[in-house]
Formats: structure tokens, sequence, C-alpha cells
């Protein structure tokens, strides 16, 4: 049930049961052991509703500079290119993944830094289940600036309806001390934006794995209880207003069954 | 004893594995009788598995004799091949020697060969060295710059080598003299074509340019060759450039291409820098080889960046996009009408700076092929590596360039403003929203999705697909959020209920009441008319979210092929197709809002206008007895009790919706209302009591409102009324036995809708029936 087959990542839900040097329970939004029993029952009946494929859309933000792109790259390329190059308004990479036996693509838009990119990647924003806030470790500033990424991206989506993750990157650059330091900072950051702290290192790959495995096993729960309560709400729908109808189903499967009969005789 | 003995000393370096374990000091050594006799004993064993062995083995003797025999036989055989084999090796090796002398010879013959060729090489290499001197000189003298490059070219083409070999020779002094000729000679011919191609340009005498341009490749100098001569396109280009410029600045306004002047001019610019290229890289290719087209168009990238600065600069301070940037930034922030910037007037220069972005994608585009297929035949041989830093090299110019940046900041620009257009024009619609009487959706609906398909068409024409999809996501919200919060408001008013007795008197009568009213005063008219608007309203609403459901899904249609083609076309990165596809998936998604959205105003209308109407009809159902005799049977054969009146009312009702409703929707209604009488008879008729021909008239009565039903509904409504006719069926029979001949095994084609439990039920509906007989049927 936990095996994601497709890439054996772990989906790390169980994240209080492990100790890990990328686990700050301080920035932790949500702590539990498993999948609600919901999701995990449907999963295993493999009742995920009729609608195809579960995807959900994650928008990267940042300064410039601060290592987007390459978080990016180094997770779905698993690859870290030295040379700087600034992204033309917005790039988009597909993963695929397999959790719990279903089959789920997290869709990840990662948008320019630079200001005069600001109103073509403002409008990428809408809908998304997950908004990832980055900043560089080496450079303060940028974390001051998270806060001003996230109200733009909060303001084009539906109040609570998006997991916030706030990433330090370049974490090779810095002194483990300097890194406290700064974790410090950015947690007092990410409790007052309700969102999940993270340190990785694009460049030696350092939690990148990980922090991604985190955002798709939230994002993936999420979007399963979503489609869980919609299809408990059309039921429920069904079940008052239009009685005949579920009757008729009824009528047409023993029509089935009859007709069955009719062939055998 | 010999045996024994033979035996006790055991098989030389053995460990008296094989023989006897026992050493003759071991035995001598023994004086105890007990311990002899147990040697003894060991010892006969022994002697008997020896004496087994010498048996095996003596049995064997006549197998092995035969062999030899036969060995002996071919004894004479082997001296014979023995000779054989020592003829043959004799033979082998004289025939290697005598390779091996033929092959030493071809080897020193083909060293000879080689050294004579070198020979005549050098020779050759001198020889030309000396006519390249001769011919320099002389061509030098005749002005023949091409043949003096060709010698030149020659001399540096030449093995250095060979030129230091013949130094060292007898003639030294002599070649050395001469080839310090030669380098003046170079040196010359270099600031002679540096010269002379520099005059050239400022004459600009095309032909000379080129003659030059030629030469400098032969003379080692093909970065400078490449940057002189763009250097003189640069002038060119730039000339024209300002020339076209100064055609703009004295264009009238009323021009017809007044609008897009400024893409025009960007259009000329990019078409001249193309023709240049086209025109010129024959000669780059012959005369410098393939994979310098590079190098070229870098340089003439310079300038065509400098020359749409001066372009764009003059299109932000004529046009003042900047400042009609800020103003809708403030527009959009601000909500009082009077400051705010009117749609309308943003329209041409929307259209103008898509129509500059698509001219600047195709420019790169077309640069973008001549420099990979240029380097693709330059590459065929090189490594990864280098095609690698080529391609990056490449990506870096295309992205860099100012060209590039310039556009990117207008169309980030534009997105803001396109948003506000679409958004202002869009309320403008909503605001300006009228119904036409008999008109089954309102103006608006048409008016916004005008307006979407307008705002993404324009950028779709910018060939951005990242403007597109932000122009996509723009319109998804704005049909997600306000459009359908505008129709949802309307809904929510929700269809005003009408008193029972309105509907008593139909609708005929609330127009003569409208009429009447009317002459009255309009005081009094203003309850019915503005429930009769908000009926209508209600009414429009709902063919509107349907409509609009549809139109959502006809654009994202109409998008995916326009898409298609402008993939095809090459434009957009890898990832350009499922950015789009995401994007449009996005606004389907919207679709099934807006369906969700109409079945919600349905139940509305079902349980608010419908059901509060249909129940009360249904009811009366009740006051008329089912439970009759011959006499009131035909009575209500000539006088109805109910169904007929049932039916007018449902007719009066329905018209209604049906002339204010579209098929689809209405459709829908009629399937929620037939579900609904369902229901409801199906409650009065198990709270009424039957006779015999009570259920005929109830079966009657079934029958004609099922007929009715049928004729105003699309879908098949026996699956809705089978229960129903199953207990008219029961209530029909003649005795409770009866029922046996239709249930169970006897049912046929019917399928039973009806529980055991149900059936019994109805059969008690019928007062002629006994309870013990219905107790004691088996269902």
């Amino acid at each position: 049930m936990w095996e994601w087959r497709g890439k054996s990542k772990p989906a790390l839900l169980e994240i209080s049961n492990q100790r890990e040097s990328w686990y700050t329970p301080e920035a932790c939004i949500q702590f539990k052991d498993h999948f609600h029993a919901q999701v995990r029952s449907a999963c295993q009946q493999r009742n995920t509703g009729t609608v195809g494929l579960k995807i959900s859309k994650v928008v990267v933000v940042g300064d410039l500079y601060v290592g987007k792109t390459s978080l990016i790259n180094r997770f779905c390329k698993d690859a870290f290119d030295r040379d700087y190059k600034a992204t033309i308004g917005v790039d988009f990479e597909i993963e695929r993944f397999e959790i719990a036996g279903v089959p789920y693509n997290l869709q990840i838009w990662d948008t320019a830094g630079q200001e005069k990119f600001k109103c073509i990647a403002s409008a990428y924003y809408r809908g998304a289940e997950v908004i990832i806030t980055v900043f560089d470790l080496a450079d303060i500033q940028t974390l001051d600036h998270t806060k001003q990424w996230l109200e733009d991206a909060l303001r084009e989506n539906e109040p609570g309806s998006s997991f916030i993750f706030l990433v330090g990157t370049k974490k090779d650059l810095v002194s483990d001390a300097a890194c406290e330091r700064t974790e410090l900072d950015a947690i007092r950051f990410a409790n007052e934006m309700q969102a999940e702290y993270w340190s990785v290192s694009a460049k030696t790959g350092e939690n990148v794995k990980e922090f991604f495995s985190r955002v798709a096993a939230l994002a993936f729960e999420q979007c399963m209880l979503k489609e869980l309560e919609k299809s408990i709400g059309r039921m429920a729908q069904i079940g008052a207003g239009n009685l005949i109808k579920l009757e008729g189903n009824a009528l047409e499967t023993q029509e089935n069954n009859s007709q069955a009969n009719l062939s055998c005789c | 004893m010999a045996v024994a003995g033979s035996g006790l000393r055991g098989p030389p370096g053995g460990e008296g594995g094989g023989g006897s374990s026992l050493t003759m000091e071991r035995i001598r050594s023994l004086t105890d009788l007990p311990e002899l006799e147990a040697a003894y004993s060991r010892l006969c064993g022994e002697e008997k598995v020896v004496q087994e062995e010498l048996e095996a083995l003596l049995e064997q003797q006549n197998t092995i004799e035969s062999k030899m025999v036969t060995l002996h036989r071919l004894g004479p055989n082997l001296q014979l091949i023995e000779g054989d084999a020592r003829q043959l090796a004799g033979m082998i090796t004289f025939t290697c020697n005598l390779a091996e002398n033929v092959s030493s010879k071809v080897r020193q013959l083909d060293l000879a060969k080689n050294r004579l060729y070198q020979a005549i090489q050098r020779a050759d290499d001198i020889l030309d060295l000396k006519f390249c001197m001769d011919g320099v000189q002389t061509a030098l003298k005749k002005e023949d710059y091409e043949q003096a490059a060709a010698h030149i070219h020659r001399y540096l083409s030449l093995d250095k080598s060979v030129i230091e070999l013949s130094r060292q020779g007898k003639e030294g002094s002599i070649i050395d003299a001469n080839l310090k000729l030669l380098q003046e000679a170079e040196q010359r011919l270099k600031t002679i074509v540096t010269e002379k191609f520099n005059a050239a340009t400022k004459e600009g005498d095309l032909p000379q340019v080129e003659r030059f341009f030629k030469i400098f490749p032969l003379l080692g100098l093909h970065e400078e060759g490449l940057s002189k001569f763009s250097e003189y396109l640069c002038k060119q280009v730039a000339n024209k450039a300002e020339e076209n410029l100064l055609l703009v600045m004295e264009t009238d306004m009323s021009d017809r291409r007044a609008a897009v002047i400024f893409a025009d001019t960007l259009t000329l610019l990019f078409e001249g820098i193309a023709r240049i290229v086209e025109t010129h890289q024959p000669i780059v290719e012959t005369y410098y080889g393939p994979g310098k087209l590079y190098t070229l168009i870098k340089h003439l990238q310079v300038e065509c960046d400098q020359q749409v600065e001066k372009v764009v600069d003059k299109f932000i301070q004529q046009r003042d996009y900047h400042r009609q940037f800020q103003h809708v930034q403030n527009s959009m922030v601000r909500s009082s009408a009077a400051d705010k910037i009117e749609p309308r007037e943003l329209d041409p220069i929307l259209t103008e700076v898509t129509l500059m972005n698509a001219r600047s994608e195709l420019y790169l585009r077309f640069i973008k092929r001549r420099i990979i297929s240029d380097f693709e035949v330059g590459d065929s041989m090189a490594s990864e590596e280098i095609k690698q830093a080529h391609r990056k090299s490449l990506d870096k110019l295309l992205n860099n360039c100012l060209l590039s940046r310039t556009m990117q900041e207008l169309i980030g620009y534009y997105i803001t403003m396109e948003e506000y257009f679409m958004w202002e024009t869009v309320n403008k619609a909503v605001a300006m929203d009228t119904c036409e009487k008999g008109q089954l959706i309102s103006s608006m609906v048409d008016d916004v999705f005008y307006i979407v398909k307008k705002c993404i068409g324009r950028a779709l024409s910018s060939s951005s697909i990242d403007c597109l999809c932000a122009m996509i996501n723009h319109s998804t919200t704005l049909l997600e959020s306000d459009f359908r919060e505008v129709l949802c408001t309307k809904l929510k008013l929700g269809f005003p209920a009408t008193t029972f007795q309105d509907i008593q008197r139909g609708v005929t009568s609330a127009v003569n009441i409208m009429h009447s009213s009317l002459q009255q005063g309009k005081l009094d008219t203003k309850g019915i008319e503005s429930t009769d608007e908000a009926k209508q309203s209600f009414l429009v609403t709902l063919n509107n979210v349907e409509v609009c459901s549809e139109n959502i899904m006809t654009l994202k249609k109409t998008l995916e092929n326009d898409c298609a083609k402008l993939l095809s076309q090459g434009f957009g990165g890898e990832q350009a197709e499922a950015k789009i596809e995401s994007c449009l998936a996005d606004m389907a998604a919207v679709s099934n809002k807006f369906r969700d959205l109409l079945q919600e105003g349905l139940s509305e209308l079902n349980s608010t206008a419908v059901k509060p109407q249909v129940k009360p009809w249904i009811n009366l159902f009740l006051s008329v007895s089912h439970n009759i005799e011959e006499e009131e049977f035909n009575d209500y054969e000539a006088n109805d009790p109910w169904v007929q009146q049932f039916i007018v009312n449902l007719e009066q009702q329905m018209a209604e919706f049906k002339a204010g409703l579209s098929p689809v929707i209405y459709d829908s209604l009629s399937s929620l209302l037939t579900s609904l009488i369902a229901i409801e008879l199906e409650k009065v008729v198990l709270k009424s009591t039957f006779s015999r021909l009570g259920g005929l008239q109830f079966d009657k009565e079934l029958r004609s409102l099922i007929a009715y039903l049928t004729t105003v509904t699309t879908w098949t409504i026996r699956d809705k009324f089978a229960r129903l006719s199953q207990m008219a069926t029961i209530l029909n029979l003649e005795r409770v036995t009866e029922i046996l001949d239709y249930w169970g095994p006897n049912s046929g084609p019917l399928t039973w809708r009806l529980t055991p439990a149900e059936a019994r039920q109805v059969l008690a509906l019928r007062i002629d029936f006994r309870s013990e007989d219905i107790k004691r049927l088996r269902l």
C-alpha cells in the first residue's frame, strides 16, 4: 500500500515516525501516520472515482535566482546545471507517480522570478493545490520577499484550498551554523504563512526527493478527499431527488439478468 | 611370509593406507599373546584383500595383452607418419622463409615509395613556396588580390615543418629571404585588403565589399572578415531602419496602416535582416565554411536589437504605452467609474502589441532554424559536447537578445491590459444585459463569449504560448468566478412561487388581470409585473447557464484547433502542448461547474414552482372515491372527476416553461416533473380504497395520464410509471389468486418492480379482497 511503484519513493505521511535530518517538527503543518481512512479504503477498493487521472497543480514562486528551476530539474530530471538561465514566462513539468496503487500526476508550474514576467506568471497561479514559495538560504532578503510572493499567489486562489510550502534552497552554500540561524527565521515565517518548511539543496540533491514526495502525498490525499466528497454528494442527491431513477438502474440490471436467463433457456 | 612382508612394508609413499597398518617393528615388539593374535588376524584379513586385488588384476591381463598386440601392429604406421610430418614441417619452414624474404622487400619498397612521396611533396612544397613568392609579388603588382590571397593561402596551408626543413638545406639563406618576403607580402596583403574593404564599405560598393570579404578567409582572417562584413551589413540595416522610422513619424494618422505602423516597421526591419541573411548565407557558407552563420547573425543581432529598441521606444512614446499601463493598473484598483480608462481605447494598442510580438517570434524562429541547420552541416562530425555548446550559445543568443527581452516586457504589460480590457468589457456586457422577447437567452451570454473569444484570439495572434495560456487562465477565472457569480446571484433570487389561485386561473387569466390592472393604473401592476419579470429572468438565466456551459466546450474545441495549427508551425517550446492542454482542461472544468449550477437551478425550480402546485392537484385524487359501483363508473365516464382537469392544469403550467426554457432544460424539467408525479401519485393511491370498478377507473386514469406525459416528454417515461402501472394491474384483478398468473415463474417478460410485501399492500386496497386470501398467497 505504501509503495510508489513507479519511482519507489516513499510516501512521506508517516513523518512523525521519522527522525531524519529533513524533518523539522516546528515547521510541519500536519502530523499523521497514514492517509485519511476514507482515502485508504477507497484506494484499497479501487473505488477512486470514475474521472480519469488525478492531477494536482503545483505552483513554484520566489525571487529570481533562488533556484526554483534547479529545484524542479533536480527532482524531475535528476540534473543540475551550474549555468544560470533565467526562466522565461513559465516552465512546466509533469511528474508521474503511483500512490497506493492509484496513478497520480503532479503538474509543476515553474514561474519566472523576474519582475517583468510577474504579469504573465501571476496568470498561472489560479487553481493551485500546492504553492511552493522558494528562497535562497544564502540571501536572507529573498526570505523577506516570500510573503509578498505568497500573497500574490493566494489572491488567485480560494482561501484554504492550497497547501503552502516554504523552501530554503542552496543548503550546500551555507555553513551548518548559518543554516540553522536562517532556519529559525524561516520557521517563524512558515508559521505565519501556515506553511511547512524545508531546507534543500538542488546541487547535492539533499532533501529534494523527500520534499516532493511529501508534496505529492499531501496533495494526493487532498485530491482524493475532494473527489470522494464530490461523489458522496452526488450519491446523496440522487438518493433524495431521483428515487425512481435509481430503480430504473436496478430495473436495467434486472432486465439484463432476465435476458441472460432467456439466452440460457 | 614374503607376501606378508611386502604387505607389512606398505607401498612407498603411502601411509599404510593400501598396505598393512602394522610395521615390522611393531610386530617384533609384540610380546603379549592376545595382541599377537589380534595382529595375526589383522594381517590375515589384509592378505585376503591383497589376494582379491591380485585376482582382479590378473583378470585384466587378457584385455591388456590384446591391447598390446594392437599397439605393436600400429608401430610401423606411426613411423611412416612421423616421416611425413617431418617433411611437412620442413616445407612450411621453407615457405615461411620465402614469404618473409618477399614481404621484407615489399616493406622496403613501400618505405621507399613513402619517402619518395614525401620527397616529391616537399619538393612540390618548396616549388610552391617559390611559386607563391613569385606569384604574390606579381599578383600584388597587378593588383590581382584574389591571386595573391590564393598564394598566401597556399603558403599558410603548407606544413610548417617543411619550411623549417627547407631552411636547413643548402639553400637555406635564399629560402629564408624568400620567406621573409612572403611574410611581408602577407602583411601587406592583409593591410591592403582591410583598407580596400573599408573603402568599399564606405562607398557602399557591394561587389567590392563582397570581393574582399571572400579574400579574408584565404588569409586566415575568418573572424575579422565576418565581423567587418557584418559591420557593413549592420550599417545597411541601420540606414534602412532609420529611413523607415522617419517614414513612421511622417505617417498620417488617417493612413490605413496607422494603427499598426510600429508593427509594420518592425516587420520591415526583420524582413530586411532576413533578406540579408538569405542573400549572404551562400557566400559565407562557400568561402567561410558551414557553422559560421551563427557569428554573422550574432553581429547582425546587435544591430537588430539597437533598431528594435529605437522602434519600441518610439512606440512606447507615441502610443503612451507605459502611461496607459499605469492607468490600467490604477483603474483595476480603483472602482470609481470616472477615473477608469475606457477599454475600447485600449483595443488598437493591444492589437498592435500582439502583432509586434508575432513578428518578433516569426523572425526569431527564422533565425533559429537557419542557425540550427547551418550548425548541423558544420557539426555532422563534431562531438556531442561541441553540439551541446553550440545549442547553448544559440539559446543564449535567442533568449538574451534585447529583442526578446523587450518583447517580453511589452507582453507582460499587454497581459495586464488585455485582462483589464476583458473584465471591463464583460462587466459592461453584463450591465447592458437585455433579453428580447421571444429569445431564450439574454444578450450578455453571446456578448461575454464574443469578448472572451476575442481576447484569447488576440493573445493567440501574438504567437506566444505563455501569453496565450495566461489569457486562457484569466478567461477561465473570469468565467468561473465572476461571470458564474452573476448568473448564480440571479438564480438565487429564485423563481417566485405563485399562489394556488393564480395557477387555478391559469396563465391566460393572469395576463387578463395584468391588462385590466394596466388600465387601472401602474401601481397595481407592479406586483404582477415584477413577479412575471422575475420568473422570466429566472428562466432566461437557466437558459443562459446551459448555453454558457456549451459555449465553453465549443470555445475549448476551437482553441484546441487553433493551438494545434500554431504548434504545427513550430512555435512554442517542448512543453508548449502540455501547457496549453492543461490550461484548456481547466477551462473545460468550468463548463461542468455551469452544468452543476444548472442542476441546482432546476431543482430549485422544481421544488419552489412545480412541486407546491402539482402536489395539491394530485391530492385531489383522494377526494374522488374509487370505491364505486356501475352507476358511478358510468357517471365518471361522462364527467371525468380528476384526471382531465389534472392534465389541463399540468399543460397550462408546463406551457409557461416550455415557452421560456431551452428544449434541453425543458426536457430535464419534465423529467423531474414526471418523477415527481409518479412518486406523489403512488402515495395517494396507497391512501385510497378501490372496488373492482374503481380499479378499472384508476387504470383508465393512469393510462390517459401516461399518454399525455408521453406526448410532452422526449424521454421514455414508462420506466418511471412502471410501479404505478403494476399497481393498476393488481387493482384490476378479478380474484386474489389471479395475481399468481403474473407472478414469479409466470411473469414472462414482465419484471415486477413491487416487492411481495408491496404487492400484498396493494391487493389490500381492494375492499372486495379478503385479507385471509391475501395472507394465504405465496409470493
